[in-house]
């Protein structure tokens, strides 16, 4: 019988203490595993959709980030070929995002338009039908919802209008487009209506015709050299904003930051609440037991076989309870997601709590060493308890 | 873009900077920049006519940009766009129904749609009222927690007296007095707890709202305990005590004397 | 040629504070123990007997005085050196047995011999052999909770003589017992002298006394009498 053995046996003297014990460690549990998901998910869900197509470098107007303003980049073409003939590049392509107008019945409906260069993209997965091919002038793509909203299909005729002049009541621009495909456009929020056109058809909807575009993606040709090539692209183009995935990835977390600030608040509140309950319990069942613990020692028993006892004691209710929490701890994480998520305007792939072997890893590490920890005081206390005293108030 | 200027211009336009972007470009009331929508095109001049302190807006926490303004036509002629605007606001008579009001223009219109400003208001908010949910969300979670540690601890103080409460058995005292002094032990335990916790949120509150003020350079309040707050704090930690205190020692008064002396 | 004495106590002194007094439980005790002798240490309570028995059993520090447990001072030892001749040399029985709940009677026995370093087989056959010896080998699997008193104080008697100890020091043993249990212990005490152990017993029961080959009566502190029964 080690002292592992019996410090684990010794839990199930007192049943319903030791499981309301356990439901305690299991919901501080459940709360850590959560927080280590938040503090670490923000980072990895936004670098996952930005990678989501293997484009690692996002170039936009000076001062912006993609989607953030209406400002666009002027010459778009030119700087497009500019950056193709880039040595480390191996592919780029222009994005432009405005509002259209589809017509849905006898009234118009505001949709979300991507112009976009299919044989550069990095914004949409084709999920019916076919892509849009270079130079189509005649196709469009449709999300779900916009496919629904349109009625349209694969196939079909849908016609979008562009800028809209209110005294004459009609569009200035308008475009009979063929369906080519239904597709999921990765950026988009729940249930938004969006479609796509060849960059210089949305140009030209856009209502300017301009050569202008909102960013561009470059895919470098060697993944290790990626910060180089951001470097060197914004020393080549001073005017615009050059970020690297990992850039985007910091002001995605700078402007999220109040999550990353909480998950370390609410993950050091659920340790401290984890060891004062472990240390707690512990320490009031070793001052039930120092009659218990004086004799042993008596007999011969040594302080560090008392010491291992009581920490096995703390470490198995940790194990346990720790072992419901993670599983707690994963429905929880779903829950809260499932209400972070509903931010307007927040992609429908991105996730605050995103689980991970590592984060499971750091966060039973974690609670494994609180629950060690906070057995710590109790042990000492097992170990110092003076035996004959001991003996002596116990016999009275 | 903006740059500065050393010297006044003929032909300058008036502008007024908000004050971070003011601190942030080192200009002052007086100051002469060059404007344009391009780096290589800063034709118009212009000089600082003041510096303002926006509202404070929730929405425009996380914005890193700073906003100037200037006279309606000075911009549409700077942008060469010379009649066109994002949006119109309408201001109504008294009496006027704002919603109604919006619907006639709606019906009319063509390009563009016309929305009530509680309507704005309330679309805008969504991000708060998801902030609001998650709070409460966690809210709940750490009250489950706190509840079940506050069991556990009560649990382990009773029994922690099982001896004296067995003596009291044996000279007579009867177990509702037993039972009245713990569940009033508890309930003075959880008032003096949730005080005591009011206190120290109030103090992480105003941590808060000093870190965050500074972090976002705003006057916005980031976190407010009202005495509506407190007192629902207050009296759900009573009730959780009582309900903790309760559990606890009726399974005390219920467990026979000899069997708490330990002799059973 | 005779073996040393087995324990030498000398002016053994102790005092200890209780509520704002000094009290002083030994006032200069001395007492030689040869192997193989079975003491009784008699008198009434408060007269010293446990703190005497503790003092010589190492877990307690005289005041004054000295120990000498098989040619080994006490005070020569630090806390480590004591723990294991405690655990290799002497066996302890208390009046409230003191097994641990959780673990069954072999278990309770195996428990000194595992702090030992004593490998598991051969651990658990002298667990078995020990059961036999106190009659309760089909009680091996219950667990401490699961026995009557007498049952607790013999799988303590047990688990004293795991490590084959030269000296048995046992603290009023039939104190929480009945008189017909309290016999059963007798006689078992008288089987483990007989079969060479040392016994130190402290009882203020006067059947155990009878008991013992030797007498050593007790009284506020002090040694008042100290007397071989006849054969």
């Amino acid at each position: 019988m080690t002292g592992f053995g019996w410090g684990v046996r010794n839990l199930g003297r007192h049943p319903v203490r030791t499981a309301l014990s356990l439901a305690g460690i299991a919901v501080a549990a459940a709360m850590l595993l959560d927080m280590v998901m938040l503090s670490g998910g923000i980072e990895k869900s936004f670098s996952d959709l930005l990678l989501a197509r293997g484009y690692h470098i996002r170039i936009t107007p000076k001062g912006t980030f993609p989607f953030d303003t209406e400002a666009a980049i002027p010459g778009a073409t030119g700087v497009v070929r500019a950056l193709r003939a880039e040595p480390g590049v191996a592919a780029a392509g222009a994005v432009l995002g405005t509002s259209v107008y589809g017509r849905a019945e006898d009234s118009l409906v505001t949709l979300v338009g991507y112009g976009v260069q299919p044989e550069a993209q990095g914004i949409y997965v084709v999920t019916g039908g076919s892509d849009l091919a270079p130079g189509d002038t005649l196709g469009v793509l449709l999300s779900e919802p916009a496919a629904r909203l349109l009625g349209a299909g694969v196939g079909d005729t849908v016609v979008l209008a562009g800028r809209l002049d209110p005294q004459i009541a009609q569009a200035r621009t308008d475009r009979r487009l063929t369906v080519r495909g239904t597709v999921r456009w990765i950026y988009d929020a729940r249930g938004q209506a969006s479609v796509g056109t060849v960059l210089p058809v949305m140009q030209r909807l856009d209502g300017t015709a301009a050569d202008r575009a909102s960013f561009l993606l470059v895919k470098a040709a060697d993944d290790t050299a990626i910060e180089a090539l951001t470097t060197r692209l914004r020393e080549r183009f001073p005017d615009l904003a050059v970020n690297s995935v990992a850039d985007l990835v910091v002001e995605a977390k700078r402007r999220l930051v109040y999550f990353t600030q909480l998950s370390y608040v609410l993950g050091g509140m659920s340790l401290v609440v984890a060891v004062l309950l472990v240390g707690t319990l512990l320490t009031i069942t070793v001052n039930e037991r120092l009659g218990e613990i004086a004799t042993l020692r008596a007999i011969g028993v040594g302080r560090g076989t008392i010491v291992r006892q009581v920490l096995a004691e703390g470490l198995a209710l940790t194990v346990v309870g720790g072992g419901v929490g993670i599983l707690l701890g994963l429905g929880t994480a779903e829950y809260l997601d499932a209400i972070l998520t509903s931010f307007p305007g927040l992609p429908q792939a991105f996730s605050f709590f995103v689980p991970r072997a590592n984060t499971l890893a750091v966060a039973a590490v974690v609670l494994l060493l609180t629950g060690s920890l906070a057995g710590l005081y109790p042990a000492w206390l097992a170990s110092k308890a003076p035996i004959a005293a001991t003996l002596r108030a116990e016999a009275t | 873009m903006a740059a500065l200027l050393q010297e006044p211009a003929p032909g300058a336009t008036e502008i007024a900077l908000e004050r971070g972007l003011a601190e942030r470009l080192g200009l002052e009331v007086g100051d002469t920049v060059r404007l344009g929508v391009a780096a290589d095109s800063l034709r118009q001049i212009a000089i600082v006519a003041a510096v303002y302190e926006p509202r404070p807006d929730p929405a425009e926490l996380s914005r890193l940009g700073r906003r100037l303004r200037m006279h309606l036509p000075d911009l549409a002629a700077l942008l060469d766009a010379p009649d066109r605007v994002d949006r119109f606001g309408i201001g109504l008579v008294p009496g006027v129904d704002a919603d109604s009001a919006a619907a006639v223009v709606n019906r009319y219109a063509i390009g563009f749609r016309a929305h009530p400003s509680a309507a704005i208001a309330s679309e805008s908010s969504q991000t708060f009222k998801v902030v609001s949910r998650f709070h409460r969300a966690i809210g709940f979670i750490t009250i489950v927690a706190s509840a079940v540690f506050l069991l556990c601890i009560m649990l382990l103080k009773v029994e922690e007296r099982r001896m004296d409460a067995a003596v009291m058995r044996f000279v007579g005292v009867r177990r509702r007095t037993i039972f009245g002094a713990l569940v009033l032990e508890a309930a003075l335990v959880s008032v003096v707890g949730s005080v005591l916790g009011a206190g120290l949120a109030w103090l992480a509150g105003a941590a808060t709202n000093t870190y965050y003020r500074r972090y976002f350079d705003t006057e916005l309040i980031f976190s407010l305990i009202t005495p509506r707050i407190v007192l629902f704090s207050v009296c759900l930690s009573l009730l959780l005590g009582l309900a903790a205190g309760a559990v606890a020692a009726w399974r005390l008064v219920r467990t026979p004397p000899l069997v708490l002396w330990g002799r059973a | 040629m005779s073996l040393p004495p087995v324990l030498v106590a000398r002016d053994l002194r102790k005092d200890y504070p209780m509520n704002g007094e000094t009290v002083h439980a030994l006032r200069g005790v001395s007492l030689v123990v040869q192997p193989g002798e079975y003491v009784a240490i008699a008198g009434p309570s408060g007269s010293g007997k446990s703190t005497l028995l503790q003092l010589i059993g190492g877990i307690d520090v005289p005041s004054g005085g000295s120990v000498e447990l098989l040619g080994t001072r006490l005070d020569s030892l630090g806390d480590r050196e004591l723990t294991r001749l405690r655990l290799t040399r002497l066996g302890f029985v208390f009046q409230r047995f003191h097994l641990l709940p959780v673990l069954t009677a072999r278990e309770n026995i195996e428990l000194p011999m595992a702090e030992a370093g004593v490998p598991a087989p051969p651990r658990r056959t002298r667990a078995l052999e020990l059961l036999e010896y106190v009659g309760l080998r089909q009680r091996e699997r219950h667990r401490a909770t699961q026995l009557s008193g007498g049952e607790m104080q013999r799988v303590a008697i047990a688990r004293a003589l795991a490590n084959r100890p030269a000296i048995l020091l046992a603290d009023e043993p039939t104190g929480e017992l009945d008189a017909a249990t309290g016999r059963e212990i007798l006689d078992l005490f008288r089987r483990v002298n007989h079969d060479g152990t040392t016994l130190l017993v402290v009882t203020h029961d006067e059947r155990l006394a009878a008991e013992a080959g030797r007498v050593v009566h007790m009284l506020d502190g002090c040694i008042v009498a100290d007397g071989s029964r006849p054969a």
